[in-house]
């Protein structure tokens, strides 16, 4: 049986999965059939009518059943039924569909003269003007000319803000729903609507604040006109005046392709400006979406007053500008000053070039192993090398049939599009499996949920394998059947967090969880594709800091260290008690942090940022570099795909890459001459870390025809959502995938018993830090320091709603709300301030009476 | 709060709809009657009651001119302007009936018993124009008929007679 369907458009034969529409079917031998509602991510409702056809259908003999034929011996056609939408029918067999004929064109001019009867036409000021369908086809399908008057139009208001993010121009809406649709049916957020009927109809959103949902600006993009606008870029610049620059998001491990849209202006005295950032289609990554804080929290890069501009000392106490030859040769003479009593720590915010010549500098300059990621949340990137989500992957191919894990994250906060693609995942069949300390919002699309007590994630994580591991023995406990569930699914990805949990617990927790991966229950699911561990990381590049071997016990590639250096907190603990003598803290603020008090008895400590931080006031010489906006590197993803990005703006004021800092510094301690390009520095990486074997700027810079086909040259789906031609990226294969690896032996580990109230920290999207809270866009969306729990617990401790209280945890004191909900019993959940490791214990202090 | 006070005609609402979310429409009459016209606290309520969000409720009071957004008179007086009848003199007849009574379109007379609103088709094309009052029709309608209807309004206002609503109408037919 065949599934595939042959059918003929303009006289052109097409073969066809069965069930494709029509509007598909014709894109796919590049025939634009005009379209305004339909989106190949939504689900059709052909409300626009732009999209009719003529379709002829074979016709049947009523009696016999059997196709009519013609003089020819061929099917004889039905075209009776009138002009169809080609966005809702499917294809047939045999079906002929014409879309140039007299009646379509005439159906066409007809939809736009109607749309066009209450459109303002305000092109020259409109935001989507040079990038509008709604222009592009009144071009191609319109009458030049117009029978309306124009001062009988109605008008309606022109400035109406969703919400303080996105605008709403009434007049331009011609409501083909798509902004509706896709807050409703792709991330389930309904909180945009339409209002009243006919012309008067207008998109309303109630929630508090409006437009509450972490995906407003992607509608902005599918919005076939100008009538949604972001706040960022409303009235900005024209889309013709705009350099598109490839990018990449830097604000969690999902990767999302990003596109800068940049221009040089007056207004900016003359500077290159980030006019707007919108998702890059990467079907594997982003598919053509990005979130909230990916589109509004860029502003930290180039527009920030408060970035760095020239290299600082410290003389007679106050740090003030200096050369950057004399603050490189200080730098590097002081770093040799000290022998071995010296550390680095980073951020794992940097790209894999700043990373490896971070390692490099100090293995080779220095003779050090002493480094570290500044803050350490989640471990297991070794684990991840062995098991970690096969090559070939993609969330998208998982449904019915396969299972997804999720332990300790929220993913709607800490990842929103892997949230997203999971979601969607268990909305195709996949079983979702949810294992937390407290409810999220995945819960609501899971098929098997475990809320643990707090601190027995570990535990809770070797049951579930250990079940896994006993064959059919379900004793109608809720995880041995999610273990039944997952051991037995086609394909099985895992997804792990550190909410919760303190870093030693994450490692064990994904050993287990590899274990359970490597299980042979028929095939084994580590190694295939579509199969294996996605830790969810803290920041963008901890994936990359790991490869590149920013790890005391790790050289790049994962090759194991006879002799450890000193981990992050041996080197906090050194440099207060002086064993430490040198420090240099490159892209982190472990004092604003607060995982260093002050500078303790270090002798001398540098810094390279991007702002004064904190740590950076406490340095003897600050290295000022430049934001990835400036200058180009690679990122790699949770999913390991590295990928590149690209130079937007121009550096800003004198500073320099931070490999590239790093090289100068190298050069001065015996390293040899610098490498000039991020590109050479990558050619080193792959040569040193074995899983980038192959890769070079080029091979990440490969781009394949993607589907859907947006961004093409007519522009129709996506509005401006941008055509990927910067490069997909390559994902380097786990260990699994050759068969090289086995289980571990997991050593037991004690189960935590908490006396008291136990407090987890729990992420939320737009915690304030030190780059979102550049972005003013956002500010009234921040999270405020919350404290949550149950309504039994509140009373017990006299507290209500609202309430501003003092809460002592791991012994700083933090001004939070209380806010009651469904947290379980005997646990508080602390969000909107910086992360607190593992579960903690907690102590109310004094309501703050004001 | 309905959820409190109607309770149990709540809950008997619930319980004739296989999803909770059909139920929108029953509870947006009920708190209709209850506050006289769709309050934004009143669609929080409604939304609160049926976990949605309250964006929906206001979708539909916006779409359907049964229900009102603002506070309205007694008498809610819906003429049909839609295409048909403004072929046949709508636009005129509803120019004359703001005038009359005094107010804009959409506005309500100020001892409170007239509300005029502008509306949608309500499938009487041929006996236009036409509007609709407390669910009933008038049809045919000129100057004389209209100052006619308008006497008989008001002498059943002062009379202290109560008319059965229009939402307990609709309630009623729910019921059924
Ligand atoms: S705002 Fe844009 S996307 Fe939404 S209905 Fe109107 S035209 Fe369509
Ligand atoms: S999901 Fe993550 S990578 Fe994507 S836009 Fe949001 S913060 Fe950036
Ligand atoms: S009706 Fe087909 S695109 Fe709108
Ligand atoms: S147009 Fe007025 S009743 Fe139909």
């Amino acid at each position: 049986m065949s599934d595939l369907v042959k059918l003929i458009i303009d006289g052109v034969e097409v073969e066809v999965p069965k069930g494709t529409l029509i509007v598909d079917a014709a894109k796919q031998i590049g025939n634009d059939i005009p379209v305004f509602c339909y989106h190949p991510k939504l689900e059709p409702v052909g409300m626009c009518r732009m999209c009719l056809v003529e379709v002829g259908f074979p016709m049947r003999d009523r009696a016999t059943g059997e196709f009519v034929l013609d003089e020819n011996g061929k099917p004889k056609l039905n075209f009776g039924r009138g002009l169809q939408t080609a966005c809702t029918t499917p294809v047939g067999e045999g079906i002929e569909v014409r879309t140039t004929t007299e009646p379509v064109k005439d159906a066409q001019s007809s939809v736009l003269e109607f749309l066009l009867s209450s459109h303002p036409l305000d092109c020259p000021i409109c935001d989507k003007g040079g990038e509008c369908p709604l222009q592009n086809l009144t071009m191609q399908h319109g009458h030049g000319t117009t029978r309306m008057v124009y001062s009988d139009k109605l008008h309606l208001n022109k400035h109406v803000p969703l919400g303080e993010l996105i605008y709403l121009d009434q007049e331009r809406c011609i409501q083909c729903a798509r902004c509706i649709r896709f807050q409703e049916e792709v991330v389930d957020d309904p909180v945009i609507r339409f209002h009243n009927r006919g012309r008067r109809t207008e998109i309303v959103t109630m929630s508090d604040p409006g437009f509450n949902s972490y995906w407003s600006g992607n509608t902005t993009d599918i919005c076939p006109v100008g009538a949604l606008t972001t706040a960022d870029f409303r009235f900005g610049a024209r889309p013709w005046e705009m350099k598109p620059a490839a990018s990449l998001c830097t604000h969690c491990p999902v990767g999302c392709n990003t596109t800068f849209s940049t221009r040089r202006e007056a207004k900016s005295g003359g500077k290159h400006v980030i006019k707007r950032v919108m998702p890059r289609q990467n079907e594997w990554v982003n598919e053509l979406w990005m979130c909230d804080k990916g589109r509004f929290g860029h502003h930290y890069a180039a527009d920030s007053a408060a970035r760095l501009k020239r290299p600082l000392i410290r003389k007679n106490g106050e740090l003030v500008e200096v050369s950057w030859s004399e603050a490189l040769d200080f730098a590097a003479g002081k770093l040799q000053q000290y022998g071995t009593a010296v550390a680095g720590l980073s951020g794992d915010r940097l790209s894999n070039e700043d990373l490896f010549q971070f390692q490099k500098l100090f293995r080779k300059g220095l003779k050090s192993h002493n480094i570290d990621l500044a803050a350490r949340r989640l471990a297991g990137g070794d684990v991840v090398a062995k098991v970690g989500l096969s090559s070939g992957s993609n969330l998208k191919e998982l449904g019915k049939g396969d299972a997804i894990i999720v332990v300790a994250s929220d993913l709607h906060e800490e990842a929103p599009v892997w949230w997203l693609r999971v979601k969607q995942a268990a909305e195709r069949g996949a079983a979702l499996i949810v294992l937390n300390v407290r409810s999220t919002r995945l819960d609501k699309y899971a098929s098997h949920v475990r809320h643990y007590a707090p601190g027995q994630a570990v535990d809770a994580v070797r049951q579930l394998v250990n079940f896994a591991k006993v064959e059919g023995d379900s004793n109608g406990d809720a995880l041995s059947a999610a273990a039944e569930t997952a051991a037995n699914a086609n394909n099985l990805v895992i997804f792990y967090g550190s909410e919760g949990v303190d870093y030693e617990e994450t490692a064990v927790i994904a050993q287990h969880l590899a274990n359970l991966l490597l299980m042979k229950n028929g095939d084994g699911h580590a190694g295939r594709p579509n199969n294996g561990l996605i830790p969810v990381w803290p920041h963008n590049n901890t994936q990359g800091a790991w490869d590149m071997g920013v790890h005391p016990a790790f050289g790049p590639g994962y090759a194991a260290l006879e002799t450890p250096g000193l981990n992050a907190a041996a080197i906090y603990e050194g440099a207060a008690n002086g064993e430490i003598k040198a420090l240099f803290v490159m892209g982190a603020d472990p004092v604003g942090d607060g995982l260093m008090a002050d500078r303790g008895q270090l002798e001398f400590l540098a810094v390279q940022e991007l702002f004064l931080t904190e740590t950076a006031q406490l340095a003897d010489v600050v290295l000022p570099a430049q934001s990835w906006a400036e200058r180009e590197g690679t990122f790699t993803s949770g999913e390991r795909r590295v990928q590149r990005y690209y130079p937007a703006v121009l550096p800003i004021g004198d500073n320099k890459a931070d490999w590239q800092i790093l090289a100068e510094i190298g050069e001065r301690v015996g390293l040899g001459k610098p490498a000039f390009a991020a590109s050479l520095i990558f050619n080193e990486v792959a040569k040193a870390v074995t899983q980038y074997k192959g890769m070079d700027y080029r091979t990440l810079a490969q781009v394949v025809k993607q589907w859907p086909d947006v961004g093409g040259e007519d522009g129709y789906y996506a509005g401006n959502a941008q055509k990927n031609r910067a490069g997909l990226g390559q994902v380097w294969a786990s260990a699994a995938e050759s068969g090289d690896a086995v289980a571990y032996d997991v050593a037991e580990t004690a189960v935590h018993v908490n006396d008291g109230l136990a407090l987890i920290r729990t992420a939320a999207l737009y915690t304030p830090g030190t780059l979102i809270s550049q972005s003013d866009v956002l500010a009234d969306r921040l999270a405020q320091p919350t404290i949550s729990l149950n309504a039994q617990d509140a009373a017990q401790m006299e507290l209500a709603e609202g309430d501003l209280i003092d809460v002592n945890v791991a012994g700083d004191t933090i001004a939070a709300l209380v806010h009651i909900n469904n947290t379980p019993a005997g646990l508080m959940l602390l969000s909107g301030v910086p992360y607190v490791a593992g579960t903690a214990v907690a102590q109310i202090g004094q309501e703050i009476k004001d | 709060m309905i959820a409190d006070k109607y309770a149990e005609e709540i809950e008997g609402i619930l319980a004739r709809f296989p999803h909770k979310k059909s139920a929108v429409l029953p509870l947006m009459h009920l708190a209709q009657r209850e506050y006289g016209y769709m309050s934004e606290d009143a669609m929080r309520e409604v939304a609160g009651i049926l976990d949605l969000d309250p964006t929906h409720v206001l979708s539909l009071a916006g779409f359907y001119s049964l229900f009102h957004e603002e506070p309205t008179g007694k008498y809610v007086l819906e003429i049909c302007n839609d295409l048909a009848c403004a072929l046949r003199g709508a636009d005129e007849f509803v120019e004359m009936v703001c005038r009359k009574l005094d107010i804009p379109l959409g506005g309500t007379t100020e001892d409170g018993l007239f509300t005029v609103k502008g509306v949608m088709c309500l499938g009487a094309c041929d006996r236009a124009p036409m509007l609709q009052y407390n669910l009933k029709f008038a049809e045919h309608l000129d100057e004389e008929k209209f100052d006619n209807l308008i006497a008989y309004l008001r002498e059943e206002a002062a009379s202290g007679e109560e008319p059965p609503s229009v939402v307990e109408k609709i309630a009623a037919y729910a019921k059924k």
